[in-house]
């Protein structure tokens, strides 16, 4: 575990690793009244790459989003897209596609007239003709077929997430922004959703940008994660490289996978509420913090005896997830500790309300963050 | 028990506001009725007859009564409250437009439209007067001087209530057109005007009916004989007698005012509709 943390580098940008770039921003920064919404963002994606962006909110992920778009113009930094430095290009002369949170739909026009709106009225002149083929051909795509002629306040929340997507991809953009689009679907059809933006991507071969506030959807969709917090962009890799190998407290705290830990790091031994660990692979933090992952925990009865990191806890309640239990135990200064258990592995123990248990790891799979670190 | 003292009270209330909202109006159309040309505009009502609306429109023989000197005056009226209407509407809304973002010195030239509607009419009108006579030289005409008048007036009524409209409008629908690379004129005409519309429409008509029936800022502004507005040409029958021919006049021009908003309450009402079955399948969805 440790070995994997070493080569993060110390200052983060999203680079990407493989293709050419369709698009890159170079030390952006926007601020609203003094308060720094963007803070120097490099970022670049390749063509037909899944960029998730993970941050909580206020991080700054839709602000950004808003800048490449063009609805924001920044205070410092460079936009560029396709080769082309468009910084101060305005929205409708950038094509790039934007799909809103809240759908945006065009409320006083049907289906069908939302989705051709950019081909009759944009730019560019596009023959009538191949206006109704494309149309077609895109809600047939999006599994619209014969809602055409509805007004977009006659159709259910999914479908209209499909009439936001198919308006934004008629236009057949290279680089397409989704501000949290599944965000306002409940879970079913999000992950109904979730299928489909991988299916249009491998279908038309686009670069998504894709804002998220949920840790499961940008694991699932991103081919890259970049966790954004207070207009940083803290850590940048696949999905597995943010899930098992974190860079900062700040993203274990994010991905909602780690119990974490205050304490000192000195000397390679790391001191807190389970004892000193030996934790000679640390990774440098701005502050000293032991994080380790729900699923790595085990549950001893209190009179057990162990070697390593050992932590007196009271058992309180269990949250049955599907293919996991979720245990919650709290120690003696109120934290809850969360021990996830997978039911791959077995039946559950059953542990007796309000007693105390003992909790332990093994040290090798904590990651473990402080100042002293190199 | 709380309702059993507040429940007559809140009833005189109504039935007082009532009586004093339509019970001139009620006593006027009664009196619109009165015989003619010898009856008066008082009670009672010596014998029911349409002899006044028929005089009106000069189907009674000559009598001492002259006619209402309307005829041109309504249509100069007419012609004003529309001119008036559109140039307001258009300013309105474009200034509102402005103000969806701040600029420098937003608040002073806030200040300065809304000036239009707070300073009294009967300056205004001397003022714009005085100003066009003696310094400017233009000639006092109901389609110069009183026009302007008219729009300082109206203008703020316009730009208020566009402003209110355009507050609670939501721009990522402008920005969706934006990134479908349509240019921000297309995007104002094919999204944010349709969507606005019934707001424009409550500006339109806020700018006519003010500027229809507008007495102090064309008293002085409006020129000579020949550029009478309708209130004036009626304030100016009022000087020598008064006859019913004016209430039928009243009973007429509030019919009128009566289809003009009846229009208006149904195309705002299927707007309305429209935006209520929006915001239910957004409760369900």
């Amino acid at each position: 575990m440790g070995a994997g943390c070493k080569n993060l580098r110390s200052t983060v940008t999203g680079r990407m690793t493989t293709g050419a770039a369709i698009f890159r921003i170079d030390g952006v920064s926007k601020s609203y009244g003094g308060v720094k919404a963007l803070d120097s963002v490099t970022l670049e994606a390749g063509v037909n790459e899944y960029v998730s962006l993970l941050g909580p909110s206020g991080s700054g992920k839709t602000t950004l989003l808003r800048v490449i778009a063009g609805f924001e113009v920044p205070d410092v930094g460079r936009v560029v897209f396709q080769g082309r430095d468009i910084t101060g290009l305005p929205a409708h002369e950038r094509g790039i596609g934007f799909v809103f949170q809240n759908f945006a739909l065009f409320p006083h026009l049907t289906v069908k007239k939302n989705v051709a709106f950019g081909m009759m009225n944009g730019g560019v002149a596009v023959p009538a003709a191949e206006i109704d083929q494309r149309c077609q051909a895109m809600i047939d795509m999006v599994g619209l077929s014969g809602l055409e002629d509805r007004g977009v306040e006659q159709i259910s929340g999914g479908q209209r997430q499909r009439v936001a997507l198919a308006r934004t991809l008629v236009m057949q953009p290279k680089l397409v922004l989704l501000d949290e689009p599944l965000g306002a679907l409940d879970a079913n059809l999000r992950g109904r959703m979730r299928n489909e933006l991988r299916a249009i991507r491998e279908r038309m071969g686009v670069t998504f940008l894709h804002v998220t506030g949920s840790e499961t959807e940008a694991l699932a969709m991103g081919d890259r994660i970049v966790v954004l917090d207070r207009g940083r962009i803290i850590q940048a890799g696949t999905p597995d490289d943010v899930y098992s190998a974190p860079s900062s407290p700040a993203v274990a705290h994010f991905l909602n996978r780690f119990n974490l830990f205050d304490g000192t790091l000195t000397a390679g031994k790391f001191t807190g509420p389970f004892g000193t660990v030996a934790s000679p692979h640390a990774v440098r933090a701005p502050q000293d913090v032991y994080a380790i992952r729900y699923d790595r925990v085990n549950v001893l009865p209190l009179t057990a005896t162990v070697s390593g990191p050992a932590l007196k806890a009271t058992y309180i309640a269990s949250e049955y997830l599907g293919s996991s239990v979720m245990n919650f135990f709290e120690t003696s200064d109120g934290k809850v500790v969360e021990v996830e258990h997978h039911l791959s592995l077995g039946a559950p123990e059953i542990y007796v309300a309000r007693q105390d248990y003992l909790l332990t790891w093994n040290p090798e799979q904590a990651i473990v963050f402080g100042r002293e670190a190199t | 028990m709380e309702s059993r003292v507040l429940k007559p009270i809140l009833a005189v209330y109504v039935v007082a506001f009532l009586l004093f909202l339509y019970g001139p109006f009620f006593v006027l159309t009664i009196l619109s009725f009165q015989q003619g040309p010898d009856g008066g505009p008082q009670f009672p009502i010596t014998e029911w007859s349409l002899y006044w609306y028929k005089q009106i429109f000069g189907l009674t023989p000559p009598s001492r009564i002259a006619p209402l000197p309307v005829g041109e005056a309504l249509i100069r009226s007419l012609v004003l409250a529309f001119m008036t209407m559109v140039t307001s509407t258009v300013l309105g809304v474009m200034s509102a437009q402005a103000f969806r973002r701040k600029f420098t010195g937003s608040s002073v030239v806030f200040y300065l439209i809304v000036l239009g509607m707070m300073v009294p009419g009967v300056l205004t009108g001397l003022g714009t007067s005085l100003l066009a006579n003696n310094v400017l030289g233009i000639e006092r005409h109901w389609y110069t001087t009183a026009f302007a008048t008219h729009v300082a007036y109206t203008y703020p009524f316009a730009f208020l209530v566009m402003l209110a409209i355009l507050n609670r409008f939501d721009g990522s629908v402008e920005e969706a057109s934006w990134s479908l690379g349509v240019t921000p004129w297309t995007t104002f005409r094919k999204v944010t005007f349709p969507l606005i519309f019934p707001g424009v429409l409550s500006a339109m008509l806020f700018a006519f009916t003010l500027s229809l029936d507008e007495f102090p800022r064309s008293l002085f502004a409006a020129g000579g004989s020949g550029d009478q507005t309708l209130p004036l040409a009626i304030y100016g029958t009022f000087a020598v007698e008064i006859h019913p021919n004016i209430f039928a006049f009243g009973v007429l021009t509030t019919l009128f005012s009566f289809a003009l908003l009846s229009v208006y309450g149904i195309l705002m009402g299927l707007s309305v509709r429209r935006a209520r079955k929006l915001a239910m399948q957004e409760d369900i969805a």
